[in-house]
């Protein structure tokens, strides 16, 4: 009997039942502010799963998630501001405020709902490919990558911390209406907005899983293992490498999205440098290697943030950094990889438990 | 008849060091040829040229009748030359089943493979492979906690999942038992019929016992080629690497 932690069937199971808990949430919480703010921790499970996806799997660790991430939430915070206006009142009003008499070319095809959510999508993704392929044909990798992600992202911040009038500077973004869809308004604190943002992470969490199940996933987990091998296999890993980061990124962009959604604001503390750490950390204490210990980590972190948070004031950080440093020393492949020893235990007794479990080492059962 | 592959005056300075020098070979299909020579003669320099991990200062290598100079690794062994490594490198945190997939790499583009989950022809070629390799019994095992022979096979059987036209096979048996180097011999022999091979070898028993072709090295340059009693034979041969050996 093998490890019923790498049972595939088991993890599709294990997911299913996760999801499907998650699902019935509103149907027992009453309190919508409540609901929203478990509808923005489904936003921080996909960018764990992004995070989990690029750099658990891929190897590619990345520390500008907030590049894409930023890039989908201004996209759609553009879209949403550009809900509000109309023909006799076409420009924002904050660019009225910084004495811009006409609307920047790069508004103009917001005012289009459809066009504005995707190119909320699509130029993140670009970005993604453009910048990704040009690191990865130049063989740049491991903490050199890391390095460049991080100075782009710095980047991106400045520019829009600097670029007011077009940006809204330090203040951001901040539609004053929700986001309406075919003329039905998604209204943040409603069930809709929940179950919308869960539908994405599900469509998300499911696409990258079979990702990983695929023969680019193992080519992905190849490459993280020892990429100069894999180039005499045949493969061109800068290809790969491009790919991965490129999907990671798209999610990211989705997650941007469905939180400007869901709080209509949009700042440039989206990519401050701590928040794209921050999800490092999550897929860290969750465990990078699985897409749902990832998420699980993010939930943790957060749900901790919220509650923990408020009590502990400044000494959460201290909390938070001290909890990192046990996890990183004692478990270095996360939480879940608990759950992996924990059932690796049980499988190597004679009879196996029926009990279902986690998720998606590298490895699989027959 | 032009060779498989054809190295001609090829040249790799690092700095002011030539490590190959004006280095020029022929293999002919389906024959085995060995490269030979002392520690230093740019063995291994010479595979990592031919596969494209470096670049050659000059000179040109063609494979079936195209130029594969300085053309990217992935290219190279698409190509169809497939290369075992002198270290032997096998995917040390993915099971033995997973690096032969890996291997069997008809299709490598990205885009693709994210669309396949099932590889046709996969099951029977990896059920061979890990037959002729001795590696069935350890399909499910961790590359990394392999012992080295065992390593050794998977790499060799790796090359053989890529199915490639030309295989390079630095020092392939070191470490191996002397029941494995005599089935290393076997299965080498048996693959001419198929591919034709470059093996990298210090051990004159193993390359007497298999080889076609005998290519010797010395400081980058050719030194001799011919038969394996011709070279015995061969006095600059003796003086710089078997007279040597010999003395050791």
């Amino acid at each position: 009997m093998g490890n019923l932690y790498h049972n595939k069937t088991a993890q599709w199971l294990v997911y299913a039942a996760f999801f499907i808990g998650l699902a019935l949430i509103p149907s027992f919480v009453d309190d919508a502010f409540l609901l929203n703010q478990l509808a923005t921790y489904g936003v921080y499970g996909m960018l764990a799963l992004s995070i989990s996806l690029c750099w658990g799997f891929g190897g590619i660790l990345n520390l500008g998630q907030g590049i894409a991430f930023g890039l989908g939430a201004y996209g759609m915070a553009m879209t949403m501001q550009m809900q509000s206006q109309s023909e006799s009142n076409p420009i924002p009003p904050f660019m009225l405020n910084n004495s811009l008499d006409a609307l920047p070319w790069f508004w103009e095809p917001f005012s289009n709902t459809a066009a504005g959510l995707f190119l909320a999508i699509a130029v993140p993704t670009l970005f993604c490919a453009i910048f990704g392929g040009i690191m990865f044909r130049a063989r740049v990798s491991g903490p050199f990558f890391a390095i460049m992600t991080l100075a782009m992202l710095s980047a991106f911040y400045t520019i829009i911390l600097d670029r007011q009038p077009y940006t809204g500077g330090v203040n951001g973004i901040t539609p004053p209406s929700a986001l309406q869809i075919a003329g039905v308004e998604i209204d943040p604190y409603s069930s809709t907005a929940y179950l919308t943002v869960l539908g994405i992470l599900v469509v998300a969490t499911v696409v990258a899983k079979l990702i990983t199940q695929s023969s680019f996933g193992l080519v992905t987990q190849a490459i993280r293992d020892d990429a100069e091998r894999v180039r005499f296999l045949g493969y061109s890993v800068a290809g790969y490498e491009t790919m991965i980061y490129t999907v990671s990124g798209m999610i990211a962009a989705f997650a941007g999205c469905c939180l400007v959604m869901l709080v209509q604001y949009v700042s440039p503390a989206q990519m401050d440098v701590s928040f794209s750490l921050s999800m490092v950390i999550w897929a860290a204490i969750g465990g990078r290697l699985s897409l749902l210990g990832s998420m699980c980590g993010a939930f943790l972190i957060m749900g901790a943030q919220s509650y923990l948070g408020d009590t502990f004031l400044a000494t959460w950080l201290l909390i938070l950094g001290g909890f990192f440093i046990i996890v990183v020393r004692f478990l270095p492949n996360g939480l879940a990889s608990l759950l992996e020893s924990a059932l690796g235990l049980l499988a190597s007794k004679p009879k196996t438990s029926a009990e279902p479990n986690g998720d998606a080492k590298p490895v699989p059962a027959e | 008849m032009p060779g498989l592959l054809e190295i001609h005056n090829l040249s790799k300075s690092f700095d002011a060091t030539k490590v190959i020098n004006d280095f020029s070979m022929e293999v002919v299909e389906g024959t085995l040829c060995c490269l030979v020579g002392p520690n230093g003669a740019g063995k291994t320099t010479t595979m990592d040229l031919v596969t494209g991990r470096i670049k050659p200062t000059s000179g040109k290598v063609i494979f079936a009748g195209e130029d594969i100079t300085a053309k990217h690794e992935h290219v190279i062994a698409r190509a169809g030359i497939g290369r075992k490594f002198q270290v032997p490198a096998v995917l040390r945190d993915l099971t033995v089943r997973q690096n032969l997939e890996v291997a069997y790499s008809r299709q490598t583009n990205p885009f693709w493979n994210l669309f396949k989950f099932r590889k046709a022809g996969l099951k029977e070629k990896l059920d061979e492979i890990a037959t002729l390799g001795g590696l069935s019994g350890r399909l499910n095992e961790r590359a990394g906690i392999l012992s080295h022979g065992e390593t050794q096979w998977l790499e060799i059987s790796m090359v053989l999942m890529q199915e490639p036209r030309l295989l390079l096979m630095d020092e392939p048996i070191a470490g191996m038992t002397e029941g494995e180097i005599e089935k290393t011999a076997r299965i080498f022999k048996d693959l001419r019929k198929t591919a034709t091979l470059i093996v990298v070898e210090h051990d004159m028993g193993f390359v007497r016992e298999i080889a076609d072709v005998v290519t010797v090295m010395h400081m980058g340059s050719l030194l001799a080629t011919g038969t394996i009693s011709e070279i015995e034979a061969d006095a600059r041969v003796r003086d710089v690497y078997l007279g040597e050996k010999e003395a050791a």
